[in-house]
C-alpha cells in the first residue's frame, strides 16, 4: 500500500505541499529583504537571523524526530521508522551545517570574531558531530537489519546527551567571565512587531520545507527498497 | 539474582585471565597514555603556562585516548575466534554480558590510571597526595561514565568493518560532558577547593553515569543480537 503511494508521488508533478512551501518561502524572502526594516545597531547583516534561527529550530526538530523514530523502531521493528530516522537525520545535519555557517557570518561583523566558545555555539557543534557520526555509522554497516538497530541506539543516546552537553558547556564557560557581547538571548526580546512577524513567516516556511524534504526523502528511500526487492525477485526467478 | 551475579563475575574473570596470559591490553594502554602525556609536554610550553591549569586536561586526554584503545581491544578479542558467538550462546542474560564487559573495562582502565597518576605527578610536578581521596572519587566517576557509554558503543562498533576509527568518532562527541566535567573538577581539586564547591559538576557526572548505564541496559539487547 505504502509502496504504491510512493511511486505515484515520485512520478506525479509537484503536489500541494510543494506550492504551499514555495509560496511561504517567497513571502518570507519578500518580508526579509524588502519589507522588514533594517536593525538600527547591527545593520544589514542582522537579516541573516531570519535564516539562522529557523535553521536551528529545524535541526533540533529533525534530531528530535530521529530520537522518536529510533525508539519506535526498537519497539516495533518496522522498517518504516528506520526510514524516518535516517531521512530526518540527513535533513537535520544539513540544517545544522547551515546554522554553523550562517552563525560565523553574522558573528564576524557583530562580535568581531568568527567563533566564540559560547555555550550555544559549542553545543550546536557537538550536536553536529554526533549526527555526522550517526550518518557515518549508517554508511559503515552493511547488513540492513544491523544498520537499523545500531543507528537507532546511537540516535537515542545522542539525543539524551543533548541536555548534558548543554549544561556542561554552559558551566564550562560561565565560570570564565566573558565579554558581554554574547547575549544571544537578547535577540528575541524587545523585537519590533514587523521583525517578529518576519521571523514567524520564515519559521513557517522552513518548517514546511522540512515536511516537503522529508516527504521526498522518504519516498526516495521507499523507491530504493522497492528496486532492491524487484532486483532480488528477478534474480531468484531467472 | 545470585545466578546473574555469577554470570557477571564469570565474564570479568574470563577477561582478567586472558589479560594475565597475554598482557597485551594493559601494556599498550599504559605506554600509549605515557606517550600522550609526553607529547603534550613537548607541545605545551610548561614554563609559560602553569602546570596546574594544563595538567588535568592532559591527564584526562591521556585517559580517554588510551581508554578508547582498551575498549576497542576488549571487543576485538571477543570477535576473534568467534568468542562473542560463544558468549551469546551461553544462557547468560545480555545485560549480564554488558555489565561483565563494563566491569572488566573499568578494571583495566582504573589499573592503568593507578600507574599513570604517579607518572603524571612526576612529570608535571604536581603533588596529588593532599587531595588524594576527592581526586580518586572524581576519577572513578569520570571513568565510570566513559566506560558505561564506551562499552555500549564498542560492542556496536566491534561488528563494523572500520571499528578502529568508528569507535572514537562515535564516542568522543558523546562524552563531551564527561570530559568537561572531569577536567574542571580535577582542576578545582588541584587548586585546593573542597568537593562541596563542585556539586553541580558532580551531579552532572552522576546523571551521565546513570542515564547512559540505563540506556545501555535497555538497548544492549538490540546490539548483541545475532
Amino acid at each position: 500500500m505504502a509502496e504504491e503511494n510512493s511511486s505515484k508521488e515520485i512520478s506525479s508533478s509537484p503536489g500541494g505541499l510543494f506550492w504551499l512551501t514555495a509560496g511561504t518561502m517567497l513571502a518570507a524572502l519578500i518580508a526579509i529583504y524588502l519589507w522588514v526594516p533594517t536593525e538600527k545597531n547591527e545593520g544589514i547583516v542582522q537579516r541573516i537571523m531570519y535564516f539562522h534561527i529557523p535553521c536551528a529550530w529545524l535541526a533540533f526538530f529533525a534530531f528530535f524526530i530521529v530520537f522518536v523514530s529510533s525508539i519506535l523502531f526498537l519497539w516495533k521493528k518496522e522498517r518504516e521508522w528506520d526510514i524516518y530516522a535516517h531521512c530526518s537525520a540527513e535533513i537535520g545535519v544539513v540544517f545544522c551545517s547551515l546554522v554553523l555557517v550562517t552563525g560565523p557570518i553574522w558573528a564576524r561583523p557583530i562580535w568581531g570574531v568568527w567563533w566564540v566558545w559560547d555555550a550555544r555555539l559549542t553545543s550546536t557543534l557537538v550536536l553536529w558531530l554526533i549526527y555526522i557520526a550517526y550518518l557515518m555509522l549508517r554508511g559503515q554497516t552493511e547488513a540492513e537489519s544491523t544498520r537499523a538497530r545500531y543507528a537507532a541506539v546511537v540516535g537515542i543516546v545522542g539525543f539524551l546527551d543533548i541536555p548534558l552537553i548543554h549544561f556542561s558547556v554552559l558551566w564550562w564557560r560561565t565560570f570564565h567571565p566573558k565579554p558581554k557581547v554574547i547575549s544571544a538571548e537578547g535577540l528575541g526580546q524587545g523585537m519590533d512587531p514587523s521583525m517578529l512577524a518576519t521571523l514567524c513567516i520564515s519559521l513557517a516556511a522552513f518548517t514546511l520545507l522540512y515536511c516537503l524534504l522529508m516527504g521526498r526523502r522518504v519516498a526516495l528511500e521507499r523507491t530504493k527498497d522497492e528496486i532492491d526487492r524487484l532486483k532480488r525477485e528477478k534474480l531468484y526467478s531467472s | 539474582m545470585r545466578e546473574y551475579l555469577n554470570q557477571i563475575i564469570a565474564i570479568v574473570r574470563k577477561d582478567f585471565l586472558t589479560e594475565m596470559k597475554t598482557r597485551e591490553l594493559f601494556s599498550s594502554m599504559f605506554v600509549f597514555a605515557v606517550l600522550v602525556i609526553i607529547i603534550f609536554i613537548f607541545t605545551v610550553d610548561l614554563s609559560i603556562t602553569r602546570s596546574n591549569e594544563v595538567g588535568p586536561g592532559v591527564m584526562w586526554v591521556a585517559i580517554f585516548f588510551s581508554g578508547a584503545i582498551g575498549l576497542n581491544r576488549s571487543f576485538m578479542l571477543e570477535k576473534e575466534n568467534g568468542c562473542m558467538q560463544g558468549l551469546l550462546l551461553t544462557p547468560a542474560d545480555r545485560t549480564a554480558i554488558y555489565f561483565g564487559k563494563l566491569i572488566s573495562n573499568l578494571g583495566f582502565l582504573t589499573l592503568m590510571e593507578a600507574f599513570i597518576l604517579p607518572v603524571f605527578m612526576v612529570f608535571f610536578n604536581i603533588d596529588l597526595l593532599p587531595h588524594f581521596f576527592p581526586l580518586l572519587l572524581v576519577i572513578f566517576l569520570g571513568t565510570l561514565g566513559f566506560c558505561a557509554i564506551g562499552t555500549l558503543l564498542a560492542s556496536l562498533a566491534a561488528n563494523l568493518k572500520t571499528r578502529d576509527i568508528m569507535l572514537p568518532i562515535l564516542l568522543y562527541p558523546l562524552m563531551v560532558p564527561i570530559a568537561i566535567a572531569s577536567v574542571r573538577m580535577t582542576g578545582k581539586i588541584l587548586a585546593g577547593e573542597p568537593l562541596s564547591e563542585m556539586l553541580n559538576w558532580m551531579g552532572l557526572v552522576l546523571c551521565f553515569d546513570i542515564i547512559f548505564t540505563g540506556t545501555a541496559v535497555m538497548t544492549i539487547d538490540h546490539i548483541l543480537e545475532e
